[in-house]
C-alpha cells in the first residue's frame, strides 16, 4: 500500500470538527501527488547522491508503462473485432439456414406435386380409381393439402391507425389499455374466421397461410401467429366459396356485428368480393397414424412406436 | 531520451507483438491500466513541480499496478469484485483528477 494518502502536515492545525467524509475526500484531492517525490526531493536536498543509472531504472518503467497500455489498447480492439465476427457469423449462419430451409420446401413441392402427378396416373386406369380421384380431389381441397382457386371473398383487418405502427410504438405504452384496444388480435382473427368458415366458405386462407383443420390462430407478445409464423397487419383473410351467399351471410350474421364492434376501437375492415383467388397448399398437412401403445417387452410394440415417432417427427 | 525511446518502444511492442494476455489476468487489465495512468499522472506533476524522481516513480507505478490489480483479484474471490473495483476507479479517478488540475495549473498558470 505505498500510494495510500497520508495526510499532508500543513493540515494537522485544521480545525478537527470536519466530518470525516469530507477528510476522506481532502486526503484524497490534496494527497494526490505521491509523498516519495516530496521525501526524495528532500533527500537531494541533503546532499545524497542520486542513484546510478537512474536513467534506465526510467526507461525501463516507462518501457513497462507503454507495453501495459498498448496491450490493453490491442486487448480491448481485439475483443470488440470478435464480437462483431462472432455477429456476423452468426447472422450468416442464419441466413443460410433460412435459404437452405427455402430450398428444401422448394424440393418438397415440386417432389409433392409429382407424387399427385403419378397418383393421378395410377388412379385414371380403373373406374373406381377414377371415382376415388374425384372424391380424393374434393377432400384435398377441403383439407387444404392442395392449392384452389374460384372466386370468393376478402376480409382485410387494420390496426388503428394511432396504435400499429412501429413508429408510434416507440412513445406508446405497449402495456396501456389505450394501445392495444386499436390492435387486432389473435381473438378477433379467430371470431372472424370461425364465422367465414360458418358462413360457408370452402377453403381460407389468413395473410397467404392457408388454414386447415389443425390450424391454431395465436398470439406470442403483439404478433398474432397463424400455425406459428408471425403475420404483420394489415391481415387479409381470403375465402373461397359462393362469393354472394358468402358474403351476405358473413356481414349479415355474428361476423358483420363482430367488424362493426371493432371498428368502435379504431380497426378499419373491408369486405370485398373477389372473381378469382388463389389460395396456396397449406404447408403443415402431414398424415398422422393413431398407434397403439407399445408393449412393453415385445418387440413388434417398440416397432411401432418407432414407426409412429418417425411419422409424428415428419409434422 | 533515452526514457522516452522506453515509452515509444513499449507502445510499439504492445501494438505489433500483441502479446498474448493470460485469461485470468484480463479482467484485472483495465484496472491495471487505471493505476498506471494515475502513477503516471503523478509523475508528469512531480516533474512539473521539479521534484521528480526516476525511483518513485517506477516504484509507483509498479506497486500501483500490483495492488490495485490485487485489491480486484482478493474481491472477486470474496465476491464483491465489481463493488472493490468500482472504489478503486473511484479513489484512483479522483487523483488522476487532482493531478491533472495541477498540472494544469502549472502549464497555464490557471
Amino acid at each position: 500500500m505505498a500510494r495510500m494518502p497520508t495526510p499532508a502536515p500543513h493540515r494537522t492545525d485544521e480545525p478537527p470538527s470536519r466530518a470525516d467524509s469530507m477528510l476522506l475526500l481532502r486526503d484524497l484531492v490534496e494527497g494526490s501527488l505521491d509523498d516519495g517525490y516530496a521525501r526524495a526531493a528532500a533527500r537531494r536536498e541533503a546532499g545524497e547522491p542520486a542513484g546510478r543509472g537512474s536513467v534506465w531504472v526510467l526507461a525501463v518503467g516507462l518501457l513497462a508503462v507503454g507495453l501495459l497500455l498498448a496491450t490493453a489498447f490491442a486487448q480491448t480492439r481485439d475483443r470488440a473485432g470478435s464480437v462483431a465476427q462472432a455477429r456476423d457469423a452468426l447472422v450468416a449462419e442464419v441466413q443460410q439456414r433460412a435459404d437452405d430451409n427455402e430450398a428444401a420446401q422448394r424440393r418438397l413441392d415440386r417432389q409433392r406435386a409429382s407424387v399427385q402427378r403419378a397418383q393421378r396416373q395410377a388412379l385414371t386406369l380403373t373406374g373406381e380409381g377414377a371415382r376415388l380421384a374425384a372424391r380424393l380431389d374434393e377432400l384435398e381441397a377441403a383439407t387444404g393439402a392442395v392449392a384452389v382457386n374460384g372466386p370468393g371473398m376478402v376480409v382485410r383487418l387494420d390496426d388503428a391507425s394511432d396504435s400499429g405502427g412501429l413508429a408510434d410504438g416507440a412513445d406508446v405504452d405497449p402495456r396501456t389499455k389505450t394501445a392495444d384496444q386499436g390492435r387486432v388480435t389473435d381473438r378477433d382473427l379467430q371470431t372472424v374466421v370461425n364465422e367465414i368458415w360458418a358462413a360457408g366458405a370452402e377453403a381460407v386462407a389468413v395473410n397467404g397461410q392457408r388454414l386447415t383443420a389443425l390450424s391454431a390462430i395465436r398470439s406470442a407478445g403483439e404478433a398474432v401467429l397463424v400455425d406459428f409464423r408471425p403475420l404483420a397487419p394489415p391481415y387479409v383473410v381470403e375465402a373461397l366459396g359462393d362469393p354472394d351467399r358468402l358474403r351476405a351471410t358473413f356481414v349479415g350474421g355474428f361476423g358483420g356485428s363482430y367488424l362493426q364492434v371493432l371498428k368502435g376501437y379504431g380497426i378499419t375492415s373491408t369486405v370485398a368480393d373477389d372473381g378469382s383467388l388463389d389460395l396456396a397448399a397449406s404447408v403443415g398437412v402431414a398424415l398422422r397414424y393413431a398407434v397403439p401403445p407399445a408393449v412393453p417387452g415385445a418387440a413388434g410394440g417398440s416397432d411401432q412406436s418407432k414407426d409412429g415417432s418417425v411419422s409424428r417427427g415428419k409434422n | 531520451m533515452i526514457a522516452a525511446l522506453g515509452l515509444v518502444l513499449g507502445i510499439v511492442a504492445g501494438l505489433f507483438l500483441e502479446p498474448t494476455v493470460p485469461t485470468w489476468v484480463q479482467p484485472y487489465l483495465p484496472i491495471a491500466v487505471v493505476a498506471a495512468l494515475d502513477a503516471v499522472f503523478g509523475g508528469v506533476r512531480a516533474l512539473l513541480d521539479g521534484i521528480f524522481d526516476d525511483r518513485v516513480f517506477v516504484v509507483s507505478f509498479v506497486s500501483n499496478v500490483t495492488v490495485a490489480a490485487l485489491i480486484v483479484y482478493l474481491g472477486d474471490q470474496l465476491g464483491v469484485g465489481t463493488q472493490l473495483s468500482t472504489g478503486v476507479v473511484v479513489v484512483l479517478g479522483i487523483r488522476i483528477f487532482a493531478n491533472s488540475a495541477a498540472i494544469r495549473r502549472q502549464l497555464f498558470k490557471a
